[in-house]
């Protein structure tokens, strides 16, 4: 998987007036790899994404999906978008959106029953959409984009509103497109979730790409680690701390240190408070290491 | 149109027909309104008679005007700008559905409207007995005013591609209303000021109003069909310069 290139874009760059969305970005996918945009908002990952497909012209730039122009017709038939602001007719059911959207993709109404099933759809399928949770409305999304069978899934945050177990549903139906060769290009603000099911992360800020690699490099690549514990210092006194990057207070005394020194700052700790306890060390995340590449600390670290 | 068009052009007017029936508030003020504005001005004043003709069949093509032209005016402009505000016009541009076709539903749907308002208003004539029209010449009529929302649709349509749902309603009401009363679509314009009339020469609706009544009679249409052609290019042009500068 990944070596056919379902989408190939080189160097795009859009601007809105003065403001650089994209400025010089390549990005790449291939067949059955999934891939997570991350950055801060007004990173250019709309922008992006809008160009791939082909909502929007790159002002320079190539992109081709599926080896054709994203922009024509015949191409977007493809893709499956969901999109996390959609909003839906409130006089249709749930099986007339998923049939009309087979429909529109020049499949017959009939592909959208194995589709309703799969997303545990069916029962809801002859409930008319406003009456649907947020959850329900988000899988009805997916089931659009996933019933014409599409080369490619672009899917804006597509798991928000649903709850641990739907997800887990959601990333195991992904992982069997993905594992017929079905390409997903995922834009998400859960970044812990995105290390766990993307192949490779890109991160975006201010229209650049940052870094470019699977999650598990991304993080080696960042020396931090985090401190937890419960402990009656201050979080003044603790940032005063040898090697401390910064604290966050979280509950009841609870604090997370960011730290590249933790075995030094472990022994003040524990001989500044005695009373110290529920302490764990770990690894930084990919959460901290997209964090220190568009915070700008320890940029130059991360993307080497 | 291809094989596909066509199967989507049908789910679209599916869509917008399953729309209309299952929120019938909609209805009211394109259907009730216009056919209970009819009824009672019928019942008031059909038996009288004007331009030659009387006044319940004359009604026919006044009110039937005010009608289609409140369907083709208000539906489609309203619905572009609901499926804009809710992301829906975006997802079917995403989805390569030609926008054309989606428009067209959206039309077509609104002429079903208006054929429904048409067929009330001519029966509820017919039950008053101040209908004296051929089925020929009522066909004609009713021919002529659908032909003739087109461009009313299109500037619908500008509208609502341009402006969030709440003020292309407001809007397109605020068009509308002046222009049946300055066209007299609900008091014939012999009965308006002098001033009135020559305004009236100037707008679509007055028009529409008078090819209708020149299909019961004997009043010429090459002008009124000109009038509306005119109009039909700006609202065009209007329109297709509104969806390029559209957020979708």
């Amino acid at each position: 998987m990944g070596t056919t290139r379902v989408v190939a874009a080189e160097g795009l760059r859009y601007r809105y007036g003065e403001t650089v969305a994209l400025d010089g970005v390549d990005l790449e996918v291939g067949a059955g790899e999934c891939v997570a945009l991350l950055g801060p908002n007004g990173a250019g990952k709309s922008t992006l994404v809008t160009i791939v497909v082909g909502l929007r012209a790159a002002q320079e730039g190539a992109v081709r999906v599926l080896d054709g122009d994203p922009r024509r017709a015949a191409t977007r038939r493809r893709l499956g978008v969901a999109q996390q602001t959609l909003g839906f007719p409130n006089t249709l059911t749930v099986q007339e959106l998923v049939t009309g959207a087979a429909i529109r993709g020049g499949l017959r109404g009939s592909a959208a029953g194995p589709v309703l099933a799969e997303l545990g759809l069916t029962d809801l399928a002859r409930r008319r959409v406003a009456k649907l949770s947020g959850g329900q409305k988000q899988r009805v999304q997916l089931a659009m984009a996933l019933v014409t069978e599409p080369a490619l899934l672009v899917l804006d945050e597509p798991t928000a509103g649903l709850d641990t177990s739907a997800r887990r549903h959601f990333w195991q139906i992904l992982a069997r497109r993905r594992e017929q060769g079905t390409a997903v290009l995922v834009t998400t603000h859960l970044i812990e979730e995105s290390a766990e099911v993307a192949d490779r992360v890109v991160v975006l800020d201010h229209g650049r790409v940052l870094a470019d690699a699977p999650p598990e490099e991304l993080v080696a690549r960042l020396p931090d680690r985090t401190v937890t514990a419960r402990t009656r210092l201050g979080r003044g006194e603790l940032e005063r701390l040898p090697g401390v990057l910064s604290v966050t207070p979280e509950h009841d005394h609870l604090v997370k240190i960011q730290t590249r020194a933790p075995e030094e700052l472990l022994r003040v700790l524990l001989d500044r408070d005695p009373d110290l306890s529920e302490l764990r060390v770990r690894d930084a995340g990919l959460e901290e290491a997209v964090f220190a590449l568009t915070d700008g600390g320890t940029a130059e670290e991360v993307a080497a | 149109m291809s094989v596909l068009g066509v199967r989507i052009f049908r789910v679209e007017l599916r869509d917008e027909l399953r729309a209309i029936v299952r929120e019938p508030t909609s209805l009211f003020f394109s259907i009730l309104m216009p056919v209970g504005f009819f009824i009672l001005f019928n019942l008031l004043y059909g038996h009288g008679s004007t331009q030659g003709l009387s006044a319940g069949t004359a009604m026919v093509a006044t009110f039937g005007t005010y009608g289609v032209i409140t369907v083709a005016a208000l539906q489609p402009g309203i619905g572009v700008a609901q499926d804009r505000d809710l992301g829906w016009l975006r997802m079917k541009r995403v989805s390569a559905v030609p926008v054309g076709i989606s428009l067209a539903a959206k039309a077509t749907a609104a002429l079903l409207y208006g054929v429904g308002v048409l067929l009330l208003m001519g029966v509820a004539a017919a039950a008053f007995g101040t209908l004296d029209a051929s089925p020929w010449a009522l066909l004609r009529v009713a021919v002529v005013l659908l032909l003739g929302t087109v461009p009313f649709t299109l500037f619908s349509v500008a509208v609502g591609l341009r402006f969030r749902t709440g003020a292309t309603i407001a809007m397109l009401n605020a068009v509308l209303f002046p222009l049946a009363v300055l066209s007299g679509l609900w008091i014939p314009i012999r009965f308006l000021p002098s001033a009135v009339k020559h305004i009236a020469e100037f707008l679509p609706t007055y028009h529409l109003a008078e090819l209708g009544l020149a299909q019961l009679g004997d009043g010429s249409a090459l002008l009124h069909v000109l009038a509306l052609v005119i109009t039909t290019v700006v609202a065009g042009t209007v329109a297709v310069m509104s969806y390029r500068r559209a957020r979708i």
